[in-house]
């Protein structure tokens, strides 16, 4: 899986938002070329590391996106809507994996730990790497609102109205989803500092 | 300031998402409260690691699966496939199409190196005297040092920075400066050469300066810093505390002290000001061996650096010893325990043994017993400087944008 920074964008406003409202093909790819990143990221953490189901998830959500564009009226930002799209992908797909999984049987959250025995990952002292085990580990609510913040960039009130919450929450889960981390990679505290 | 603990605000307060006046009284609060000050350090650092959180890139075939996926549903359900038909050929034209993306592609680029350019954060900047420059502009009365940009003084002119809302950083003549970083959890600036004064009221470790041979880190209120043409950094601390780093290499210095730092070594030992003379060259010499047209050598000595540091030390200049402890090995360092025993003797449980091996703990409880006698004659400074943070004039520590 490939990680890279975050390079600047084109930035997608009413007009590409109109155009692929018309049907228009490449103001669709446009979009996609723009949020497919971001998507797939989310994907990523929430299917615990599994870029096959963070892939088919993501073919989900674009084809959610297409079919249903027209539907987008304008009354939130473009972004709050695509990602109550991708949020509620997410959950849904993992809602209908755990269904399909014998009882008993992990969850594909588990295939990171699979893929990274334990000695592996202490011994690769790499911070994103551990920063991303230790988010794939947090409880959904507590993850979601980190990925949205760090991820997407959005704002407590954009993050409020993806999850459908108040921002007071927005603000509580990601107190604690900070202090999770803090207390899971306190270890780290000297690299990060510097 | 806030009666009722802030552990609930303090990841919206490291976001930017409290109002101004919020902002304030979390920062007063957290000045005067031990216990929402650790909660933040605790926030902070889960800030930090959240920073470094990878975003990934869609595999390249994504789009492609998708379009298979696309046809496939089209096939198969037809009403999707009304939905979808518009994006078949209706605008598919090439020349149509190449255009519009070619014009909304230039459109976002320019909309995005605008809005990257205006929304940098920065900080304020006041001319003090002649004509400092920031970027390659002369700055007027007032200026604004972005994110990223050098500050610069020649010979006869002099700047004062503010720093986000938690305090200010004069700039002297012939130095040069840039704003790395402004943000809740961190204030970071580059001192390349040159000197600054720097007085801040936060709480600590939130305010940084980088230098060629090491980090400041402010741990609460006033000092200068300088740098020469060569890297070498020169730190005294008026009031409060500050920690000089590079690495691994730690030296902690009071009011009253001072410490040097080089490239590639680091800080050396710290001193106090009023040490004696043979002391401070003593400890130069020790921290850095002899310099002769520009080359350290190893020059012996009728005495010893360290026979005339132990010899020539007071109790105060413990602050030198205690971390001389750490940087002199097998005998020096056993001299050095037997001098600041016989100046201020280790408390209970603190043993020869263990200092000798360099325990942890047992360095820790000397030096916090220690700090009373370091601190002696700048506790005003500090109670000073207590003050001038519980009346008000911490104005929280968001960066402007």
């Amino acid at each position: 899986m490939e990680q890279r920074a975050v390079m600047p964008e084109p930035i997608v406003d009413e007009r590409v938002i109109e155009a692929c409202q018309a049907g228009d093909r490449e103001a669709f790819r446009l979009l996609f070329e723009t949020y497919k990143d971001r998507v797939f990221s989310i994907a990523v953490y929430s299917f615990g590391g599994d870029e096959t189901a963070a892939n088919d998830v993501s073919q989900q959500i674009f084809l959610k996106l297409i079919t249903s564009i027209r539907q987008f009226r304008g009354d939130s930002a473009f972004t709050t809507w695509l990602y109550r799209l991708v949020v509620n992908a997410c959950t849904d797909e993992q809602r209908k994996r755990r269904r399909f999984l014998p009882f008993g049987q992990a969850t594909p959250m588990s295939k990171i730990e699979e893929r990274r025995p334990q000695e592996q990952r202490y011994a690769k002292l790499e911070i994103a790497d551990s920063v991303q085990a230790a988010i794939q580990e947090l409880k959904p609510k507590l993850r979601l609102p980190i990925l949205l913040k760090y991820v997407e960039d959005l704002s407590y009130e954009e993050i409020a109205r993806v999850l459908g919450c108040s921002k007071g929450t927005v603000a509580s889960r990601l107190n604690r989803g900070h202090q999770a981390l803090a207390r899971r990679l306190i270890h780290l505290r000297n690299e990060v500092a510097e | 300031m806030f009666s009722k603990h802030v552990t609930k605000e303090l990841s919206a307060y490291c976001h930017g998402e409290v109002t101004s006046q919020q902002s304030r009284q979390i920062a007063e609060h957290l000045i005067a409260c031990n216990r929402c000050r650790i909660q933040f350090e605790e926030i902070k650092l889960g800030v930090k690691l959240a920073e470094r959180l990878p975003q990934f890139s869609a595999p390249d075939s994504l789009w492609m699966d998708l379009q298979t996926r696309l046809a496939a549903e089209t096939k198969t359900n037809k009403l999707a496939a009304t939905k979808l038909s518009a994006f078949s050929f209706k605008f598919w034209q090439p020349a149509f199409a190449g255009a519009l993306a070619g014009l909304i592609l230039i459109a976002g680029f320019g909309a995005l190196w605008l809005y990257s350019r205006e929304s940098r954060p920065f900080w304020e900047v006041a001319r003090l005297n002649g004509a400092p420059r920031i970027g390659s502009s002369r700055m007027d009365e007032k200026g604004r040092l972005a994110v990223g940009q050098w500050l610069e003084t020649d010979g006869s002119s002099r700047a004062q920075i503010e720093v986000g809302s938690i305090g200010q950083v004069e700039i002297d003549p012939n130095t040069r400066v840039r704003l790395v970083e402004t943000k809740p959890t961190e204030h970071r600036l580059e001192l390349a050469h040159g000197k600054m004064s720097a007085k801040i009221w936060a709480p600590p470790r939130l305010f940084f300066v980088d230098t060629p041979a090491g980090v400041a880190a402010d741990l609460g209120c006033a000092y200068t810093l300088e740098v020469d043409d060569v890297g070498v950094g020169l730190l005294h601390v008026t009031s409060g505390w500050v920690a000089l780093q590079l690495k691994d290499r730690e030296s902690m210095v009071p009011a009253g002290a001072s410490c040097a730092t080089r490239p590639g070594i680091g800080p050396g030992t710290p001193y106090f000001d009023d040490a004696s003379e043979n002391f401070r060259v003593a400890l130069w010499k020790l921290d850095l061996g002899y310099i002769v047209d520009g080359y350290i050598v190893d020059t012996p000595d009728l005495h010893s650096p360290l026979e005339v540091v132990l010899t020539e030390s007071r109790p105060r200049d413990t602050l030198t010893l205690w971390h001389l402890l750490s940087r002199v090995e097998g005998n020096d360092r056993a001299h050095v325990y037997e001098r600041m025993t016989a100046l201020a003797p280790p408390p209970d449980g603190v043993t020869r043994e263990g200092v000798l091996q360099l325990n942890e703990q047992m360095l820790q409880q000397w030096k916090d017993k220690l700090e009373k006698t370091w601190e002696g004659e700048s506790r005003l400074h500090k109670w000073f400087g207590v003050g001038i943070r519980a009346v008000g004039n911490v104005r929280g520590v968001i960066g402007k944008r």
